[in-house]
């Protein structure tokens, strides 16, 4: 399809909306600085607010209430993991099947270095609510979410720099090795090949991790500031709002990055590899750069979710979180910020509270408790069960139909119209 | 375009056909009531309550839930639990001495991996914690998911939310000491207040009366093989010190991959290892029932294999494992259902017909045990979550369904035995019940 | 496809040093496993053998699976991720008709068992060759413009339908048949028996592979899927119809599929909707170690890792154990894949130029 024809069709749904055609032309005379932060600090402001106004929702017909505070934690920690995870695949083309393995880095150096993991060693530092007495290293969470960061953009370097030069399809199948490897180790590390240490506590996991705080000093001066926030009444609210700091920070982050050289340079590669090599695009420094602030961000969420999970285990970083991330971002629109995080949040409540909710909705109307259709349908179905089917046929269709997604980039998209100088799969006339 | 358009609708209407046929092939059934209920849709059932089920009118006054994991391969038996909780709750008439109580079943299980899922846990506690109206909980299935729920129950505003289980087997959750982690059980417990009960047999009882089959069975060297997770990790921890003490010769301990294909090189590895019994610390849904199968191929029928009560519901076992099931020993905490006596007995024969004839599972009994001591405590108490945890730890039942029992200090029970069985045709026959004494637990 | 004037890798790094290093490293590796095998041999012979004979056969079957990976990514150059549930599907249909349809029982006379096995065979190869002809028909080709990375995508979104259709039907739990194929010793010298169940394999993994190896280097087809391969514009130039060639690929992988599932569930006796993902993983990775494309490298492959992963969990002397399976599994694809792409027996690349 030529780039004309999608203009055409987008003026046509534009006029189809019915704004009324001078209100349009006062608001577009606003100068533009002014004119684009209105949606996004509308939106803002409503996510700030929404533990306020959460419980005077009207009800969503078959999915029910509003997300829950415990969902809507869940929603920005995975809405920070697929900008993190957008960067790689959206910015810079490298498809990524093993992210959740920095995810899980990111939870376990939280584990590591705010727990009684390593019940040998006496150490805290900053750290708030932990009981007197336990043992073990304890920092305060806010360093950890920066050393985890750090911590596995440095790993995703080391795992980077052999492998970043393989192209496309091995180079998401060797990511898929790395996200089958490191579950393996956690679980195996609690005996590290025999030698007694204990690393990741094993199948046990590790548990309790200390959640984030002010500490007392701050509490007493500033009342709002929590001294610890498991101990506050309003817990979930104050995660809720951390969460949409960090998401807050993740963003401001990919945006300014997507706009810079470097944002430009990965694009550049996306788009044609051999191109941008000839016009003095690093490609391997590049392409390391994109996977190790990807990286990034995804060791701060693990970080974040396993203190508010207070654990880690092995069994929660298996291959199927990296498909759910990357399906987020494939939902949203591959490189478009806000396309991904309008994805995580969909998909994350979705997988949460929606997919329960809605077979709930179904096994009402139409299974054995409804008398009308009871000879039809006999024995309700457990939707849930196949969420991972129904996340497959969500990147099948997306794919088939709109493969630059629902909030598309520009860009993308006619990349996805006109094709890209990269190898088609097959390239027959039909 | 439009072609495209058509296969993909096609292909979407032929998956999701696919979908409702192979859910009507497989005949499960989940019980799931029509009406909403107070705890998060998404992995709790409604409220068991009200007219429509018999007793009772408007809202009850209090909540009790269940937290199981009710997909995968557990799902017969937890749903059997869940059908036992609501079986003893109906008999009370929904009422604890003066409270009228409804029952709400949480899911903690994904149905993905087909087993509890840490963030499913903590997110029930939370919501258990955040609604007042939850008095008691009566989980979990998983001593890795108790970790979870226990210290979010313990700072609960408004007072501890009392927990009793009926199957977490995990050392650490009430005592230090072997077989538990360094700083267990206190950092569970932020408060210093316990709130967390049991009505079945530590893994520091289980291991040790594994070694003492064992020892009766004449074995003289074991190999120890465990699935890598945290029940099997901690009962074969406890077999092997206990092993050891009884004299017996560990002659290797690995770990089973529940996904591989085929384990006849790990059977000739324990053949080299000249052991004859294999203790198999584990569950029977991590492939097991292959497990079984490549051991006895390999090592034949000379080798004895005993396992824990991971390895129930024995018509799993038997029909998975086929041949290569018979004459493997299995330990189970207490009495079977089937040979419980006195309340038990009762209690299994009426439970039956709801069931409609099927055998139970073992821990059908012990979450039946569990519903009976959680509605006794709210009886007792004045109504207050702090109250109810307080009266669980007075509990002292005398002909119970399990029996009779006192919970100590740190909330675990005083039945001790541990039953052995050796599968034989169609299902398991006790052979002896074993007590191991201090000397073997370490405690 | 164009050659590409592409730097060496490493270059920023540390000059042209490095790629000389690599192969020295790869050796030494082999030289250390192959130290590691022989004291287990001399400390233990008997079980060694016994173990190589386990690892060869459980390496056949992978074999079979391997095929059809190396199959499809020879013609498209795409990494089919359903392939290993289209495999699992073959598995279930092999159980159901080996309990459900013909009520088979523990180790069954000849004669009531190979007509059996034939007809299951029959349904399970139609069936897994429709589906993956399918699968082809609805997530592969109306991407054929697309960026590579879609059809890698859809090809995970299938892979995941496909579970869940098996999750459906059969539900969570493994399906367990009871073994049929015979367990009768053909011969036993100093404690190493060999077993006809094992055999078996053998016979049915071989002739597949050489039907195969004709099929594409004697026949009309196998030429037409040749040069398809090798330029698909020419190819349809010369009037071969690539569509149809295509499908004719996937409905081949499928059917080996098909055989790989049933020859799985008579030798294995279990099988799980998830089976295929993981097991296809495997596959994939002996397909990568042979060289992807080459039919013969994807047995020698599927081959090497059977021995590999039954050597760590039957050898007693130093091995890792069988907790550490996938990762070495893994760990031997991402070496394979960075230091020698072209796998043993393949060609050069330009993945890995």
């Amino acid at each position: 399809m030529p780039a004309s024809a999608g203009s055409r069709k987008r003026g046509r749904l534009r006029s189809k909306l019915g704004v009324p055609d001078p209100l349009r032309r006062r608001w577009r005379a606003v100068p533009a600085p002014l004119r684009r932060p209105v949606l996004p600090v509308l939106v803002l402001v409503l996510a700030v607010l929404y533990p306020y106004y959460r419980g005077h929702l009207f009800k969503i017909p078959v999915l029910g209430t509003f997300p829950a505070m415990n969902t809507a934690v869940i929603m920005t920690v995975f809405a920070m993991m697929a900008v993190g995870l957008n960067i790689v695949v959206g910015y810079a083309g490298l498809l990524d099947l093993g992210y959740v393995a920095f995810y899980a880095m990111g939870a376990y150096t939280a584990a590591w270095f705010a727990s009684p993991q390593f019940a040998a060693h006496n150490f805290t530092f900053g750290a708030v609510g932990v009981s007197p007495g336990v043992p073990g290293f304890h920092v305060s969470i806010w360093l950890l979410l920066i050393l985890a960061g750090v911590f596995t953009a440095f790993v995703g370097v080391l795992i980077g720099l052999p492998t970043l030069r393989l192209r496309g399809d091995y180079l998401a199948i060797v990511t898929l090795g790395f996200g089958e490897i490191m579950p393996q180790i956690a679980k195996n590390g609690d005996n590290l090949f025999g030698t007694g240490f204990n690393l990741t506590g094993g199948p046990q996991g590790i548990t309790p991790i200390d959640p984030p705080g002010f500490g007392s000093w701050i509490h007493r001066h500033v009342n709002a500031l929590p001294d610890n926030y498991i101990a506050a009444t309003n817990f979930d609210k104050l995660f809720f709002w951390t969460g949409l700091g960090l998401l807050l920070i993740t963003v401001f982050c990919a945006v300014r990055l997507r706009d810079s050289r470097l944002g430009r340079a990965w694009v550049a590669i996306r788009e044609d590899e051999i191109a941008a090599a000839a016009m003095g695009v690093p490609l391997m420094r590049t392409k390391t750069w994109a996977y190790a602030t990807g990286a990034f961000f995804g060791g701060v969420a693990g970080c974040f979710y396993a203190s508010y999970k207070t654990a880690t285990f092995p069994d929660d970083f298996f291959f199927n979180i990296s498909v759910f991330i990357l399906c987020m971002v494939i939902l949203g629109g591959m490189g478009n910020v806000w396309g991904v995080i309008v994805g995580a949040c969909f998909l994350a409540y979705l997988d949460t509270e929606g997919i329960g909710n809605i077979g709930g909705w179904i096994n009402e109307h139409f299974s054995g408790d409804s008398p009308k259709w009871a000879h039809v349908w006999a024995s309700p179905i457990d939707i849930a069960k196949y969420s991972f089917g129904i996340y497959g046929m969500i990147i099948l269709i997306v794919m088939l139909f709109r493969p630059q997604g629902l909030i598309p980039s520009a860009r993308r998209q006619r990349e996805f119209e006109e094709g890209v100088h990269d190898e088609p799969l097959y390239d027959a006339s039909a | 375009m439009r072609k495209r358009l058509l296969i993909g609708v096609v292909a979407a209407v032929a998956g999701t056909l696919a979908l409702v046929a192979g859910s009507y092939a497989s005949g499960e059934k989940s019980a799931r009531p029509s009406a909403r209920g107070v705890l998060p849709a998404g992995s709790c059932a409604p409220v068991y309550y009200g007219p429509r089920y018999g007793q009772g009118r408007g809202g009850p006054k209090y909540i009790i839930a269940s937290d199981l994991p009710m997909q995968g391969a557990n799902r017969p038996q937890t749903t059997q639990m869940v059908a036992a909780i609501k079986y003893i709750l109906a008999g009370r008439k929904f009422k604890a001495g003066k409270y009228t109580i409804g029952y709400q079943a949480c899911d903690d299980s994904t149905a993905e991996t087909g087993k509890w899922n840490s963030a499913k846990c903590t997110d029930n506690g939370r919501s258990y914690a955040d609604d007042r109206s939850v008095i008691g909980v009566i989980g979990t299935f998983n001593s890795g998911c108790a970790k979870l729920i226990i210290p979010i129950l313990n700072r609960a505003p408004g007072g501890a939310v009392g927990m009793v289980s009926p199957s977490n087997t995990g050392v650490g959750l009430t005592v230090s000491g072997l077989g538990a982690n360094p700083g267990e059980p206190d950092i569970y417990y932020p408060t210093h207040k316990r709130n967390y009960i049991r009505v079945v047999t530590r893994d520091d009882i289980q291991g040790p009366a594994g070694a003492l089959l064992a020892k009766s069975l004449k074995i003289k060297k074991v190999f120890i093989l465990e699935d890598k997770e945290v029940y099997g990790h901690g009962v074969s921890t406890t077999f092997e010190t206990a092993a050891k003490k009884l004299g017996l010769t560990v002659t290797g301990r690995e770990a089973w991959d529940p996904k591989a294909s085929s384990y006849e090189p790990l059977a000739t590895r324990i053949k080299q290892a000249g052991a004859n019994g294999v203790y198999l610390g584990g569950i029977i849904c991590n492939n097991g029932t292959k497990l079984v199968k490549d051991l006895r191929s390999v090592l034949g029928t000379g080798v004895k294999i005993i396992g824990p009560d991971g390895w129930t519901p024995f018509s799993s076992l038997i029909s998975g494992a086929g041949s290569a099931a018979q004459g493997m020993y299995v330990t189970v905490p207490g009495a079977p259902p089937e040979s419980l006596k006195g309340a038990g007995a009762k209690f299994v024969k009426a439970f039956k017909k709801t069931q409609g004839g099927k055998s139970l599972a073992s821990y059908v009994a012990y979450a039946a045990q569990s519903a009976v001591v959680l509605l006794d405590a709210i009886k007792r108490s004045n109504g207050s979550r702090s109250s109810v945890t307080a009266q669980l730890f007075k509990t002292n039942v005398k002909n119970g369904i399990v029996g009779s029992f006192k919970i100590d200090k740190n909330g675990d029970t005083n039945l001790a035995g541990i039953t052995a069985y050796i599968i034989k045709g169609n299902d398991g026959k006790a052979i002896k019940a074993f007590y191991p004494t201090k000397k073997l637990t370490g405690r | 496809m164009v050659a590409e004037a592409r730097r060496p890798p490493f270059t920023w790094l540390s000059g042209r040093s490095l790629p000389s290093v690599v192969p020295l490293i790869g050796l030494l590796l082999v030289l250390l496993v192959l130290v590691w095998l022989g004291i287990n041999l001399y400390k233990t012979p008997a079980d060694f053998f016994t173990v190589l004979l386990f690892g060869l056969t459980n390496g056949a079957v992978y074999g079979l699976i391997a095929l059809g990976y190396t199959l499809v990514y020879g013609i498209l150059e795409l990494i089919n991720f359903a392939h290993g549930d289209v495999f699992m599907m073959g598995g279930m249909i092999t159980a159901t008709f080996v309990t459900s349809v013909f009520s088979l029982h523990d180790y069954p006379s000849a004669t009531s068992l190979w007509p059996a096995v034939l007809v299951t065979l029959a349904v399970a190869m139609a069936g897994c060759a429709l589906l993956n002809a399918t699968v082809e028909r609805i997530a592969y080709r109306p991407l054929r413009h697309a960026p590579r990375l879609a059809p890698l995508l859809t090809a995970i979104a299938m892979s995941f339908i496909i579970q869940n259709i098996g999750l459906a039907w059969k539900g969570p739990a493994y399906v367990s048949t009871p073994p049929v194929l015979s367990r009768g010793t053909i011969f036993s010298l100093g404690g190493v028996t060999y077993t006809w169940n094992k055999l078996i394999v053998l016979l049915i993994t071989v002739p597949v592979l050489l039907g195969l190896v004709w099929l594409v280097q004697r026949t009309r087809q196998g030429k037409a899927m040749r040069a398809a391969a090798q330029d698909r514009d020419a190819a349809a130039m010369m009037g071969i119809n690539v569509n149809r060639t295509i499908s004719f690929t996937f409905l081949i992988a499928g059917a080996l599929a098909g055989a790989a599932g049933l020859l799985y569930v008579l030798y294995f006796t279990n099988i799980r909707f998830d089976s295929g993902f993981q097991i296809g993983l495997i596959a994939f990775t002996a397909a990568v170690l042979g060289g992807i494309g080459n039919l013969t490298g994807a047995v020698l492959g599927a081959v090497l890792i059977g021995l590999i992963q039954a050597f760590n969990e039957g050898l007693s002397w130093h091995a890792p154990g069988s907790s550490w399976t996938q990762s070495i599994v893994f760990s031997i694809l991402i070496l394979i894949l960075v230091f020698r792409p072209e796998g043993l027996l393949g060609e050069q690349t330009p993945e890995g130029a």
